[in-house]
């Protein structure tokens, strides 16, 4: 299914810099799993109010469980639970004009209709996260731009977004540094109110500052560096796809476009 | 996104990864630690509309809450944030015009001029959120029709509009003994115009994606406006109206400050350097910027 | 075929005091220039000026001329200057791209900018590496290297360039003894290897003495000496403009003190 680069294309290019993604979904092309993701998205929020998100559903576990990654995939799910829960509450007990209570005890009132418009949401929230999460749990982002700066996305928004999935977790890691110094020095995080406002500050200072400090620096070493030559960048790596591939994502474009457009024209009311 | 970054300097493309780590940083890292009601996740988005332009801004919104919400491990990563890039987009978009505007430029030696337009600018930000607040809070047909005269109504805007203009005098006040800068009536009014905008643009995104919540603390509030009768999307817009505009004054401070202290030579390189700096400074020579396209 | 600096004075952006002002320094290629004075006395902003960075990216206003290979710096882009004068700052970290998963990948970042065919790109990288001796860590991931192994990895991205020149800016303030021994070997490698021009400035006076031919001394963003490396480097007004001596001048003159002459040490 997939095409694998000659050898003799690598120019002396060392293996550990070729990096061909292996496994099951994880060695589609990074471009295939982004068009997959994105058309999940919109097709849980374009079709029907049940059959979209139960299908996309359906379809990103199958997708993760081929690509091994339901373990993590949970993980993320997880994370939504405040949402889910906060949700299915709100809408159960206090969805406008329902008359169809499951039980009437005092002022709660939970409602059938509420209950289902919460399931609803809560499906359709999930599916359109897990499309996401999947590409990216079986994605490296430094591949996927490879791809899309082959594609011809310049190396201006290449650098600008791989700098900003780097950069930030390297800042989350040194404002937990600052905090835990700050707490050593007697920053008060548990006391009142006020208290912990003037704690802020002290905090963001160094964070804030330290950053922009660095953009000079960063801006002149990127500039010896030829950074603003013109024309595009010369390519070093080249992620393996297929004709098959190709074909798949520009038939899945075409079946979503004429989803969008019918739901579109159905909004109008130029279609029954 | 191509056609809009390549018309970016080096320095730009530079400040938008470090200034998303701080939107994110600050947003996630201080909510944990400091466990405060204010979300402060927009300190770098308009920091770098005020610096760099509303383009500039409303791509750092939008990739920040794309980043935040899609590209980051679980415990940090939050996929619920990810819709929101419109909002931030425009939070984003707003500052650069506020930047280009010269609202956070320093005015430490108010004339009377300065006064004057400051004052004038604090009527006309009161007089707009009077005009929100007074329909976003009428009853939920009424903020579509805008016919009703229900006295309950008028109550409960007037309840809400007093509460956030407290905020907003209470604030700038504090501004003005802290820093004695007129500036700061401005940076404080922009950021109440734009959290009035993001209330705006994220109820219907609340509504339609996540059924009116989001999983924090604010949702008891929706919950309360649902429980009186409201509409999904008018509780969602009648909370964000509450927390979005101080949360956006208390961040457009910050950024105020934040370029106060950014020395002159570091402010003047950014596109909007010459609309930050001072005026009673002799006017900064413009930078041989390094233009993204060489002139061949 | 030089770095010329004719009559150069530099102010930055927004400011009226002059940084640097009356330099004049030639620097040819297989030259190494040292740079001392004390903090503020204008040997960051002379590196600037040097490698063109000022004005070309950071604005302000340059007088007199500075010219690369014939080339003025005042009217030349950015990537043009990088291919004839590389430079090389005091933090690692920051000179990194911070997008690229290897070494590797880290050092072929200047050439794939310049859009260099690939086998030239794969060409450049292993003679970068291979000219610091960090061929093995070609594979590591740039964000795991120690102070000074990130350091030698910043000078291979700037020498993948092929540049004539070299401005080196303080690049062992910011490193353990460790570090310093690793780069200042690298260095001295590099230089025994002749051909390019480096401009370095450094407080550790040591590290000069054993590489520098000639060296000028700043003060108040003037040339307030320059000459012989050795001579300049034994000049008894060096500490008063804030420069301490090599640790064998020090010793020389200990020495002389009390009564022992050491000549060879400081000559």
């Amino acid at each position: 299914m997939t095409s694998e680069a000659p050898a003799d294309d690598r120019h002396g290019i060392p293996a550990f810099v070729v990096r061909v993604p292996a496994g099951p979904y994880r060695s589609l092309n990074p471009v295939t799993k982004l068009v997959i993701a994105l058309s999940e998205v919109i097709l849980a929020f374009a079709i029907g109010s049940w059959s979209g998100p139960i299908l996309v559903l359906a379809v990103v576990l199958g997708c993760a469980a081929i690509a091994g990654i339901l373990r993590p995939l949970w993980v993320i799910a997880a994370v939504t639970l405040p949402v889910v829960v906060s949700i299915l509450l709100v809408n159960t007990f206090l969805y406008p004009g329902a008359k169809d209570p499951i039980i009437t005890v005092g002022p709660f009132a939970p409602t059938w209709t509420g209950l289902a418009f919460g399931v609803q949401v809560t499906i359709r929230l999930l599916a359109a996260s897990l499309a996401l999460a999947v590409a990216y749990l079986t994605t490296r982002t430094d591949d996927l731009l490879t791809e899309l700066e082959r594609r011809g996305l310049g190396r201006r928004s290449t650098f600008l977004i791989g700098a900003a999935t780097e950069t930030v977790p390297r800042t989350i890691t040194r404002a937990g540094e600052i905090v835990d110094s700050q707490r050593a020095r007697g920053l008060d995080t548990e006391g009142s109110w006020w208290k912990r406002a003037r704690g802020v500050l002290p905090l963001a200072g160094p964070v804030v500052f330290g950053a922009l400090t660095e953009v000079e620096e960063r801006t002149m070493a990127l500039e010896s560096r030829a950074f603003s030559a013109p024309g595009r960048r010369t390519m070093i790596r080249h992620l393996p796809d297929s004709g098959v591939q190709r074909w798949f994502r520009r038939a899945l474009i075409a079946v979503l476009g004429l989803i969008v457009i019918g739901r579109v024209l159905g909004a109008l009311g130029w279609v029954p | 996104m191509d056609w809009l970054s390549r018309q970016f300097s080096t320095r730009v493309i530079v400040l938008i990864p470090i200034a998303i780590a701080i939107n994110i940083v600050l947003g996630a890292t201080v909510q944990q630690a400091l466990k405060l009601p204010v979300y402060l996740d927009s300190i770098g988005t308009i920091l770098v509309g005020v610096l760099a332009g509303p383009i500039a801004g409303l791509i750092t919104g939008v990739l920040a809450n794309l980043i935040w919400g899609y590209l980051l491990p679980a415990p940090i990563g939050t996929t619920t944030i990810g819709p929101f890039a419109i909002t931030a987009g425009v939070i984003g978009l707003l500052a650069g015009i506020w930047g280009q505007l010269g609202l956070f430029r320093p005015r430490r030696q108010a004339a009377g001029r300065s006064i004057a337009g400051a004052i004038v600018a604090a009527v006309l930000v009161i007089g707009l959120a009077f005009y929100t607040y007074s329909r976003a809070y009428a009853s939920a047909t009424d903020f579509q029709n805008n016919t009703g005269f229900d006295p309950t109504v008028i109550d409960q805007s007037r309840v809400f509009f007093l509460l956030i203009m407290f905020a907003f005098v209470a604030l700038i006040s504090w501004a003005l003994v802290l820093r004695r800068d007129v500036g700061a009536v401005y940076a404080i009014g922009a950021g109440l115009v734009t959290g009035i905008a993001a209330a705006l643009v994220s109820a219907p995104i609340a509504a339609v994606v996540f059924g009116g919540v989001t999983g924090s603390g604010t949702d008891l509030v929706v919950a309360a406006f649902r429980a009186a009768g409201d509409s999904l999307i008018a509780s969602t817009l009648k909370q964000g109206l509450l927390s979005d505009p101080l949360d956006k004054m208390i961040t457009s401070f910050v950024v105020f400050l934040i370029v106060g202290n950014l020395s002159t030579r570091v402010v003047a390189r950014f596109p909007n350097g010459d609309k930050l700096v001072q005026l009673d400074e002799p006017a900064p020579e413009l930078p041989a910027a390094s233009s993204p396209l060489p002139p061949h | 075929m030089s770095l010329t600096l004719t009559a150069v004075g530099y102010r930055y952006v927004g400011t009226s005091r002059p940084a640097l002002a009356g330099i004049d320094l030639t620097l040819a290629p297989g030259e190494v220039v040292g740079v001392v004075g004390a903090n503020e006395a204008g040997k960051s902003t002379l590196c600037l000026v040097a490698a063109g960075l000022a004005p070309a990216t950071i604005g302000g206003r340059l007088d007199g001329a500075v010219t690369v290979d014939g080339l003025p710096t005042a009217q030349a882009h950015p990537y043009e200057l990088a291919q004839r004068c590389g430079v090389l700052f005091q933090n690692p970290v920051t000179q990194l791209s911070g997008t690229a998963p290897t070494v590797w990948e880290e050092v072929a970042f200047g050439p794939r900018n310049l859009a260099l065919p690939l086998t030239e790109v794969v060409g450049r990288v292993d003679d970068a590496l291979a000219a610091l001796a960090i061929a093995e860590l070609a594979e590591r991931d740039p964000a795991r290297l120690s102070g000074g192994q990130a350091q030698l990895v910043a000078l291979a991205s700037v020498l993948a360039l092929r540049p004539a020149y070299l401005i080196l800016d303080e690049p062992t303030s910011q490193l353990d003894p460790q570090g310093t021994r690793l780069v200042g070997e690298a260095l001295s490698r590099l230089v025994a290897g002749g051909g390019t021009g480096v401009l370095l400035t450094e407080h550790k006076t040591d590290l000069l003495w054993g590489l520098a031919g000639r060296v000028v001394v700043l003060d108040g963003g003037r040339a307030a000496l320059s000459g012989a490396a050795h001579a300049v480097l034994a000049d008894d007004r060096l500490a008063a403009w804030g420069v301490e001596p090599p640790g064998r001048v020090r010793l020389a003159r200990t020495a002389e003190a009390a009564g022992v002459a050491l000549p060879e040490l400081a000559a």
